[in-house]
């Protein structure tokens, strides 16, 4: 039950992107469709939910004045790691994300969960949340490329909603697009969150 | 954990955590290197193939040959039938000043610099916009061209290419690309006959 509980969370009243608002850099870049969202989400949840695992395990043995210094070290391991192996089994994806898997280093929900619940909760719970939070980051990623990219190319995931000869609106494709829809969604997963708390 | 540590303890951990990602990373390494570089061999096996696709029978070394234009580095295949006569190019080159940077591209063309085919390699602009040069409706206006019979670029500019629609910069690069490879083939030709 506290596992759902978890998840409802991080998907919605403290979801990474639209609850604490945390990570936009990559949030707003590499959603221009949905795939790439998807892409993103899963490759930060991998290196959320080792980098929370391994952290936990060393909380006791990491001095705290260097613990921000450790912390980058373990999660920069997992994002190279990852690096390697999407380049290595999934070269596709590997090409249209390439650019922002090193970033993954510098995001902030990863250290933000390393410091705020790894570093003072066991292994399991550690575990848990690290995938519960990726989780809620991919769906957040994975909304906000769908819209633009229904809006902006007329598909998504490779389904047509109009044909390819009709005008779509081009901006939400573009940098200006991802925060117009951004500023959307807030409002709405806000509205969403509400009701869920106001449910209880 | 708010207890004062030794700087010595501070100084052991840090460097055995950055041992430890060290030692792993290269494992991965080891591990994954072979598969990347198969992959990238048969991204460009594949390349040739499609830019090449109206020789029927020709042969194509594994290694590239290098040469260059306008200081830029160009890398070549030449594709040579069974008596080993050359019956084709596939030209590597870079699409100057893409939206995000310069993008390479496979050019292919046969022995009289005709071009057959075109294959974006690795780029990155824009999903929905710059990317339609990937797509078959940008791309067949190139097939059949040569340096001599096209004005090489875009219709905005006074050229005879039909620019995508709001990424004209993305087609000046990739017409500006297109037009390196062919001067290249030029080169080579002129190499060849010199």
């Amino acid at each position: 039950m506290k596992i759902i509980e978890k998840f409802k969370k991080t998907f919605f009243t403290e979801n990474p992107v639209t609850g604490l608002l945390l990570g936009l850099c990559p949030t707003l870049a590499v959603t221009s469709s949905a795939k790439n969202g998807i892409g993103m989400g899963l490759a930060t949840a991998f290196v959320l939910t080792g980098s929370n695992l391994v952290i936990s395990m060393l909380k006791n043995i990491i001095p705290n004045k260097v613990r921000i210094p450790a912390f980058i070290v373990v999660i920069a391991t997992f994002v190279t790691i990852v690096d390697m192996s999407l380049q290595a089994t999934m070269f596709e994806l590997h090409k249209t994300l390439g650019l922002f898997i090193p970033l993954i280093v510098v995001n902030c929900i990863i250290l933000g969960r390393a410091e705020a619940f790894a570093s003072k909760n066991n292994v399991w719970d550690s575990f848990i949340d690290g995938i519960a939070n990726g989780l809620g980051f991919t769906f957040a990623l994975f909304i906000l490329g769908s819209i633009r990219e229904i809006l902006g190319s007329g598909s998504v995931l490779g389904f047509r909603f109009w044909p390819e000869e009709y005008r779509t609106i081009l901006v939400f494709v573009l940098a200006p697009g991802a925060f117009l829809t951004l500023g959307f969604m807030l409002v709405g997963m806000n509205k969403i969150s509400k009701l869920l708390q106001g449910g209880k | 954990m708010a207890k004062e540590e030794s700087a010595l303890k501070v100084i052991i951990v840090l460097v055995v955590i950055s041992f430890a990602s060290a030692f792993l990373l290269a494992y991965v390494n080891q591990v994954t290197s072979g598969p990347i570089e198969e992959n990238k061999k048969a991204e460009t096996k594949k390349a040739i193939g499609i830019v090449l696709n109206t020789i029927s029978d020709y042969k194509c070394q594994e290694i590239p040959e290098e040469t260059e234009i306008d200081d830029s580095p160009v890398r070549y295949f030449p594709a040579k039938s069974t008596d080993g006569k050359i019956v084709g190019y596939a030209i590597i080159v870079k699409g100057p000043n893409g939206f995000s940077n310069d993008f390479d591209m496979m050019v292919g063309m046969d022995s009289s610099g005709t071009i057959i085919d075109t294959y974006v390699l690795d780029h990155k602009e824009t999903p929905g916009l710059g990317d339609g040069m990937t797509k078959e409706k940008f791309k067949k206006q190139f097939r059949g061209k040569n340096l001599e019979n096209t004005k090489w670029s875009v219709k905005k500019d006074g050229g005879d290419i039909d620019a995508l629609t709001a990424a004209t910069i993305t087609s000046r690069a990739f017409t500006a690309g297109v037009k390196r490879a062919l001067l290249v083939f030029k080169k080579l030709k002129e190499g060849i006959n010199a």
